[in-house]
């Protein structure tokens, strides 16, 4: 039954129109829901944005480009994306429909990163987000120039709410630092290091469950000491992502009453970026504060 | 032996799960796969175990367990394959060939929707090429349990089934009624698809079907030490597989270690290549 209804939603996908664009705005696409939330904090009401990644149900590692999201690319001034690898398939459509007056921030290319970069989870990063930012706000004002007083206050507003999330790393950083977690996925691993915390996981195991490939039994067997042994303060898991390694991993820590925080992938609907890091941050420091998990943000 | 078995094999949880499902496993593969050769039904097997991919494709998208999907739909399958069932080799060859298809592509649609709706990872990766690594030590007294009803269905219709591949005239003679057997017969497959694609994958389970009943149909003598050769053969495979797969993590600095699937599809293709030599040799002397 739920296969069906299933496919009742993915054919229903394939009819649905392009989301219209209002009047006298400029069109822009990204890829993943965080960068369409910069994007949008920094146009205001000069910018339609929409997002191509936006499930927090689904693994964007699994992602498969519908033809929507090819008309969209086709009729944006800006698109947005990661870059590393983990979008490449915004590449693909970019180039096929090319246009001289559209232009694209690569995160990626933006921090002067090289697109081999092992872990390409750049928005857990800190630094990451003013910098793209600034990025989209210069763009934004040699496609639209008319408003770039408007977009330069944008962008002002915008690193005004990073003072506070850099604040609360700051003071975490001073309470829990060197503290040691395990981790399933590398999607935290920025923030990880960004709160001084240090991460019992082998990189190796990190990477075969973001890429859905078995990891070697050594490395299950060294996990699952960490857990059992409590030999780390909390077990941080990639909240879009599930496979009898990390249930099993999951598992193990609640019996060894090892607290688990839920990473999500991709920004959660209701949340800001800096609203969602907040709770990120705060998930992490319930539990290894108090030994509480946080499997869902609301 | 520290050259051959590196440290932890025995002590790793993981790896003692697999040794014990690989084991089950390989012997149920290893009894069905010589009734299959002699049947002539390697092609129909592989169907089988496309049509079993579908099932396990089905099952993560629901989140059951993959063994329940594989063993539903390659009974079903099987069944209406059998059911459908033609005379003629020929119409036989396009009806398995047609059903292998569309299960193919069911796969590949169920799969998608695993992949766009939720958020099970590695479930391609898993149902295709298995991952005995990574399944959960619950799952062993059922899989056990299919294995044991498996071996046990077949040692009651065997006598009826080897008369009925190796002589049809003389099995309806005796009363045999050749399609009630074939039914029996594919159910049985199916179960013993469904066991195997736990552990090298559903793509992959004709490997250990065919591989190892082959290469102890040219060996032994006789169907009663075939299927004794034909387990040991199997059982040899798996676990040399996993225990290659497990050494395999030392044997680059990087720690990136060959997946045990192929570990054990390079035992079975050594295993054929030597029964070959040997029946060469045999034949050479005369």
């Amino acid at each position: 039954m739920g296969g069906l209804a299933l496919a009742g939603v993915a054919l229903g996908g394939c009819a649905a129109a392009v989301a219209p664009v209002a009047p006298g705005t400029i069109p822009v696409v990204a890829a993943e829901s965080q960068y369409a939330d910069v994007a949008r904090q920094v146009g205001g009401r000069y910018v339609s944005v929409t997002a191509v990644m936006n499930n927090p149900n689904a693994d964007p590692h699994g992602f498969e480009v519908s033809p929507s999201v090819a008309r969209e690319v086709a009729r944006a001034r800006l698109v947005v994306q990661n870059g590393a690898g983990y979008d490449d398939f915004m590449g693909v459509v970019e180039a096929a429909s090319p246009s001289p007056r559209r232009r694209v921030v690569v995160a990626q290319r933006v921090l002067g990163l090289a697109v081999s970069i092992p872990n390409p989870h750049l928005w857990y990063a800190p630094s990451t987000m003013p910098k793209v930012a600034g990025a989209i706000e210069g763009d934004l004002a040699r496609i639209d120039p008319t408003h770039r007083g408007y977009f330069a206050a944008r962008l002002a507003r915008f690193d005004d709410a990073m003072v506070a999330l850099r604040a609360r790393i700051r003071s975490l950083r001073a309470r829990f630092g060197g503290r040691r977690v395990a981790t399933t996925e590398p999607v935290g691993d920025y923030l990880l290091s960004a709160l001084g915390l240090s991460n019992a996981t082998p990189f190796r195991f990190q990477a075969d469950v973001m890429n859905g490939v078995d990891p070697a039994p050594q490395d299950v067997g060294t996990l699952e000491t960490l857990l059992s042994g409590r030999r780390v303060a909390a077990l941080l898991v990639n909240a879009q992502v599930s496979s009898p390694v990390t249930t099993t991993l999951t598992g193990l820590a609640g019996g060894a009453h090892v607290p688990i925080v839920a990473l999500y992938e991709t920004m959660p609907r209701g949340f800001t970026y800096q609203s969602w890091m907040t709770a990120e941050i705060d998930a992490i420091a319930r539990a290894l504060g108090r030994g509480r998990s946080t499997r869902r943000l609301h | 032996m520290h050259w051959l078995v590196e440290p932890g094999f025995w002590s790793n949880p993981v790896v003692g799960t697999a040794l014990v499902l690989g084991a089950v496993v390989a012997v149920v593969s290893g009894a069905v796969g010589v009734v299959v050769v002699v049947r002539g039904q390697s092609f129909a097997g592989h169907a089988l175990t496309d049509v079993a991919m579908a099932g396990g494709a089905g099952a993560s998208l629901v989140g059951a367990a993959p063994l329940v999907g594989f063993l539903l739909a390659g009974v079903l399958g099987g069944g209406s394959m059998e059911a459908a069932g033609t005379e003629r080799v020929r119409d036989r060859d396009v009806a398995t060939g047609v059903v292998l298809g569309a299960a193919a592509g069911l796969t590949a649609l169920l799969l998608y929707f695993v992949s766009s709706s939720s958020s099970a990872t590695g479930s391609t990766q898993s149902v295709l090429f298995g991952s005995v690594f990574t399944v959960s030590p619950s799952v062993v007294p059922l899989g056990v349990a299919v294995a044991a009803g498996t071996l046990a269905a077949l040692f009651v219709v065997r006598r009826p089934l080897l008369l009925s591949s190796l002589n049809p005239e003389l099995a309806a003679a005796r009363g045999v009624r050749p399609r009630a057997i074939g039914l029996a017969f594919v159910v049985v497959l199916a179960a013993s698809v469904a066991l195997s694609a736990l552990v090298i994958g559903a793509i992959l389970s004709t490997a250990l079907l065919v591989g190892p009943a082959s290469a102890a149909l040219r060996v032994a003598r006789g169907l009663g030490g075939a299927t004794l050769g034909a387990i040991a053969a199997g059982v040899a495979a798996v676990e040399l597989g996993i225990l290659a797969s497990y050494d395999s993590f030392y044997w680059s600095s990087a720690h990136r270690s060959v997946p045990v699937s192929a570990c054990v599809v390079g035992v079975i293709l050594v295993e054929v290549a030597l029964s070959a030599l040997w029946s060469r040799a045999r034949a050479r002397r005369g």
